[in-house]
């Protein structure tokens, strides 16, 4: 896990239980109106795609975000220092600094930067730092339907998401990149293998073609 | 994508110009001295460069809206962009220095033409680094696009300076011959350094789909035609057959010079074309890991 050096500091991190996401969309939706990310940029978003053979067929859904990485690519090759990482690591954007070089866009493993059309800014997920800074859960993680978000601080042994993180295997995306993330999943292996008999699906967009 | 034509075309000026800078002074200093061809260099070397990062600025968009930002460049040293913002300042203070000597018929001292030679080495590797630092996209994490980048800067710098030395009378017979030379040479390195680069991006399944997109998908036709025909095999068959020519007809070959110029002009210009859709194809055509 994120280990924090000073263990005293709250260590924020994401845990999403794919065995539980439905896919509603409702994350993305309570995100997009609580940051107000301009139209055709998420902070969130649902990868789904249709799996299986009649009569067993499911859908795979996969929630994406910024997985606010320890040593952020991101943060190391923006050349204004506009991307910091706060005491709790979440990695955020100072817009006072960006220049819009999309250096940041270009290093992100995860691909969850997205420029602003008006402004040339870049941004991304916040973790809702202006709510989980009060003490507050993401939106995302407060509006989720089936509790598939946990939200809560790594470097706490006691805090609900240590505890589950303990129970769980988690694992991660692009584990082969090394370092360190704050955003695990439950069942993530088990849903990137599942072949897929349909499109995927990026929000009401088709991202890719089967 | 990420980046694309303006980012592309910055990333070939800068090469461009950081070439021209040095075949200045090997057309200066060299072999059959040209100050003709060596003024042409010193013009081409800030002139795109300039192009190149007002480009930059532009598609830069944040701070094309607020100039005063761009003053935060240099905080991040961990940023290579950081470090290539401060090896561009170098190079442009350097080579207006070298124009503006040359202009007013001062002697330029060698000491500032190596520096500058440093710093267009510099601003050409530079460009390779910026990509070949992104994990993101396999077809730029490796240390054979700086190189590849290096080359290709050489080459389209001296082919830039012999071709401006084919329109200026005097330094015609300059033109054929010594930076002309390296049209055999340059062209087979690039040649190794991109099969090199297209069979090493194949270890994860975005290399490989950013390969089979390159040699056989939607970038097929521009790669073969633009990048291999016109780009590196046009110029080595007009070396070949000048080098035949020169070897078999001695004086008589001179009498000839005229098509011949023509003939070195075109194979110049299929190098800067070349050059161009290099840097078009890997900012483009490069996918992201998934």
């Amino acid at each position: 896990m994120a280990n924090n050096s000073d263990s005293a500091s709250p260590h924020y991190g994401m845990l999403i239980d794919l065995s539980t996401c439905v896919g509603c969309n409702a994350c993305v939706a309570a995100c997009k109106l609580e940051n107000e990310t301009p139209t055709g940029c998420f902070n969130t978003w649902i990868e789904s795609w249709d799996t299986g053979v009649y009569p067993n067929v499911f859908r795979a859904n996969l929630p994406k975000l910024c997985n606010h990485c320890v040593d952020a690519p991101c943060q190391s090759v923006c050349p204004t220092g506009a991307t910091y990482t706060t005491d709790e690591g979440v990695v955020l954007v100072d817009h006072s600094r960006c220049i819009g070089c999309k250096y940041c866009m270009a290093a992100c493993p995860y691909q969850v930067r997205w420029q602003d059309e008006l402004t040339g800014e870049v941004s991304k997920c916040t973790f809702c730092y202006h709510r989980t800074s009060q003490g507050m859960q993401p939106k995302c993680v407060s509006t989720c339907i089936t509790k598939s978000r946990l939200f809560g601080d790594l470097n706490d042994p006691e805090s609900d998401i240590s505890r589950r993180l303990a129970e769980v295997e988690p694992e991660r995306l692009h584990a082969e990149l090394g370092g360190e993330v704050s955003v695990f999943y439950v069942g993530l292996s088990a849903t990137r293998q599942a072949p897929q008999a349909s499109g995927v699906c990026r929000g009401g967009d088709l991202e890719s073609e089967r | 994508m990420v980046w694309d034509l303006p980012i592309a075309c910055y990333l070939f000026l800068a090469g461009l110009g950081a070439g021209a800078y040095v075949s200045a002074i090997v057309a200066a200093r060299c072999g059959e001295k040209s100050p003709e061809m060596a003024r042409a260099g010193r013009i081409i070397a800030p002139v795109t460069v300039a192009i190149g990062l007002v480009l930059l600025m532009v598609d830069a968009e944040a701070g094309f809206h607020n100039p005063l930002r761009f003053f935060y460049l240099v905080s991040n040293l961990s940023s290579v962009m950081a470090w290539g913002v401060i090896i561009l300042a170098v190079f442009m203070v350097v080579s207006i220095a070298t124009l503006l000597l040359d202009l007013l018929k001062k002697r330029i001292p060698l000491a500032l033409e190596e520096v500058g030679a440093v710093f267009s080495l510099g601003t050409a590797a530079y460009t390779g680094v910026l990509l070949g630092v992104v994990k993101t996209f396999p077809l730029w994490n490796t240390p054979l696009l700086p190189v590849l980048f290096v080359v290709s800067a050489a080459s389209t710098g001296i082919a830039s300076v012999v071709l401006a030395g084919c329109a200026i009378k005097n330094a015609r017979v300059h033109a054929q011959t010594l930076l002309a030379k390296t049209r055999l040479v340059l062209p087979c390195i690039e040649i190794v350094l991109v099969a090199l680069l297209l069979l090493t991006t194949q270890g994860v399944q975005a290399g490989i789909d950013t390969v089979v997109g390159i040699v056989a998908g939607s970038w097929a036709p521009l790669f073969w035609i633009g990048l291999v025909a016109v780009g590196l095999v046009l110029p080595l068959v007009v070396s070949f057959v000048e080098m035949r020519a020169s070897r078999a007809g001695g004086t008589a070959a001179v009498e000839g010079r005229h098509s011949s110029v023509a003939m070195c002009a075109c194979a110049e210009a299929g190098v800067i074309v070349g050059g161009f859709i290099l840097r078009y194809l890997v900012v483009m055509a490069a996918l992201p890991i998934s």
